[in-house]
């Protein structure tokens, strides 16, 4: 075998060991946006027709017209956002301490941090459920929020700390030599070289709160109050499956996943090891 | 000398700021304590209780929970099929993960986009992983089904939540949900990589299996190592995607694992001391798992 063909083979191999993986990860989200669009009749059709055959938004319109579809994607979005500015709020602080002061059984205190991050949900939800009970908070967004709070807390005190460290001691020093106070150097000179780090952490935040299930299943009882997962999955647990709107209902979930994927993606190969993913 | 002495005093205020350090981290702790740990705590207290999930009286039950537990054919079952569940799952995760990682790590057009694509299906909700493999699978309109009967593959469409293939169908939707977790890992630790360790084996003539055999996997050694500790943990405990799965008819019953066994008697028979209970058993396996997991391959020194 020459030289040549060699090359020509291992081209050949390596194209279709990366079609391969496309189609496996891709086509159901390519099949999912098929069925979207298509009218309720030709979801029938057998052979199936890969495109529509006449593309229509009538799933679309039932899903917010018959569904409270639009009242879940409101919850999610309030619930998912005051997670991620209370997960901020309370690591940044947090990891910036863990960084930059020494004081005893700190390295204790990361470690044990790190422990809590293997953690499932389903470790700690039973005692958690009657906890939020015993306080009074269960079927309420607060409870929502602490839980998604408390269970993203871990990595993001991992993530914010990787990229604190990152940051060199000797700029903030000569800002404080400089006769700057600690907190000028720290929201003049840490924070705006943090901000890539903190909005990476911020986006996993939203991602974990958007994306989980358990906490609402468990935690909320009246349907109003519902986020888009539990709803979807009781959509999908009516009666009649009407599978055009549950696909359109799927496709607009994953919207605002797909948004931020494109800024973490970057972040992701190289932070995994802080714990940013998990699941 | 002015810089070292500047850095001093820099040093200085730092050492005499460690009450603002604690200060600082306390409230991210107290939560941690308080919503996590705690509830560690509370859920072995509860396992020694008769309780029930919704009324707030609770009585002293000893062992009973536990003892309930090992007389209860459905407990046994759910952690056998945890186990069938987790190796699984894991094995072929692992397998796909790192060939795909090493595919990834070539250089070829489009490469951000295809990894892009290949990440995507871990950041999604799993209950939308779920459906859209529901739809896929489906018996009567699934593509799937239509695909393998016109490719002659089989005659009859398969049933694929029926008893025979439910377990099959769970781990291929965990193993295309979960798989890009290990992608992510190994790619991490693939870009680290130094060049020359290949051209030396290139010059020696190592064909590309043996080259990866005793040049890429003993590098990938200690990642594999986080990576199988982490998967097991979160395999074993994985509770959506069975949960979801066990929605919406079938023969659901062949794949309640542990967790699913935990939710089902905290809130469908509402004994929350027995959840907590299966719960607690559940975090001892791991624990278990992971000294066994330590003392066998923590002392090789290559990891």
């Amino acid at each position: 075998m020459s030289g040549g063909t060699a090359l020509v083979l291992k081209r050949l191999s390596l194209g279709l060991s990366i079609l391969a993986l496309l189609v496996f990860t891709a086509f159901p989200f390519v099949w999912m946006a098929a069925t979207a669009f298509k009218p309720s009749q030709e979801l029938l059709y057998w052979p199936p027709r890969f495109l529509p055959e006449e593309a229509t938004l009538a799933n679309v319109v039932r899903l917010f017209e018959q569904t409270r579809f639009v009242e879940y994607f409101r919850n999610s979005v309030s619930v998912a956002s005051a997670t991620v500015l209370l997960t901020l709020a309370l690591a940044t602080p947090g990891a910036y301490s863990l960084t930059r002061f020494r004081f005893r059984g700190r390295e204790t205190i990361a470690a044990t941090i790190l422990f809590t991050y293997m953690f499932a949900p389903i470790m700690i939800i039973i005692p958690f459920y009657v906890l939020i009970r015993h306080l009074g908070i269960a079927n309420t967004h607060l409870a929502l929020i602490l839980g998604y709070t408390a269970f993203s807390m871990p990595f993001a005190l991992w993530m914010l700390r990787t990229f604190f460290q990152a940051i060199p001691l000797d700029l903030e020093e000569a800002a404080l030599t400089d006769g700057a106070g600690r907190w000028r150097a720290v929201v003049y000179v840490v924070l705006p070289m943090a901000l890539p780090g903190i909005i990476a952490t911020g986006i996993f935040t939203f991602i974990l709160a958007w994306n989980d299930y358990i906490f609402v299943r468990i935690l909320i009882t009246s349907d109003e109050l519902k986020t888009l997962p539990v709803g979807i999955a009781d959509l999908y647990n009516s009666s009649v499956i009407d599978w055009g709107m549950i696909m359109s209902s799927a496709m607009l979930v994953i919207v605002p996943v797909v948004t931020v994927f494109s800024y973490i993606q970057k972040f992701l190969v190289t932070s995994w090891g802080s714990g940013g993913v998990k699941g | 000398m002015l810089r070292s002495l500047s850095r001093l005093r820099a040093k200085a205020l730092r050492l005499s700021e460690g009450a603002v350090g604690i200060l600082l981290l306390l409230p991210a702790l107290a939560l941690l304590a308080g919503l996590t740990l705690y509830p560690v705590l509370y859920g072995i207290w509860l396992s020694l209780h008769h309780k029930h999930s919704f009324f707030p009286q609770q009585s002293w039950a000893g062992l009973e929970n536990y003892w309930f537990l090992l007389e209860d054919p459905e407990f046994g079952e759910s952690v056998w099929r945890g186990v069938v569940y987790s190796v699984s799952t894991i094995v072929l995760q692992i397998a796909l993960g790192v060939a795909a990682a090493l595919v990834l790590n070539q250089r070829f057009p489009g490469r951000n986009l295809v990894r892009g694509t290949v990440l995507f299906p871990y950041m999604i909700p799993t209950v939308v992983a779920v459906i859209l493999w529901k739809w896929l699978l489906n018996n009567q309109f699934g593509l799937i089904n239509y695909g393998l009967v016109a490719l002659g593959l089989i005659d009859e469409p398969i049933n694929w939540m029926g008893r025979a293939y439910i377990m099959a169908s769970l781990i291929l939707i965990s193993v295309w949900q979960f798989f890009p977790f290990v992608v992510l890992a190994v790619l991490a630790r693939l870009q680290t990589m130094p060049a020359e360790l290949y051209e030396a084996a290139q010059v020696d003539g190592a064909g590309a299996f043996s080259r990866f055999l005793h040049i890429t996997l003993p590098q990938l050694a200690s990642v594999l190592f986080v990576v199988l500790l982490l998967r097991t943990i979160w395999m074993f405990t994985k509770f959506d995607t069975v949960w979801l799965m066990t929605q919406g008819g079938g023969a659901e019953k062949y794949i309640r694992t542990l967790p699913v066994y935990a939710y089902r008697r905290t809130f469908h028979y509402y004994e929350a001391g027995v959840g907590a209970a299966a719960s607690v058993v559940m975090f001892l396996l791991l624990v278990v798992f992971a000294a066994v997991y330590f003392a066998m391959f923590r002392r090789d020194e290559r990891l």
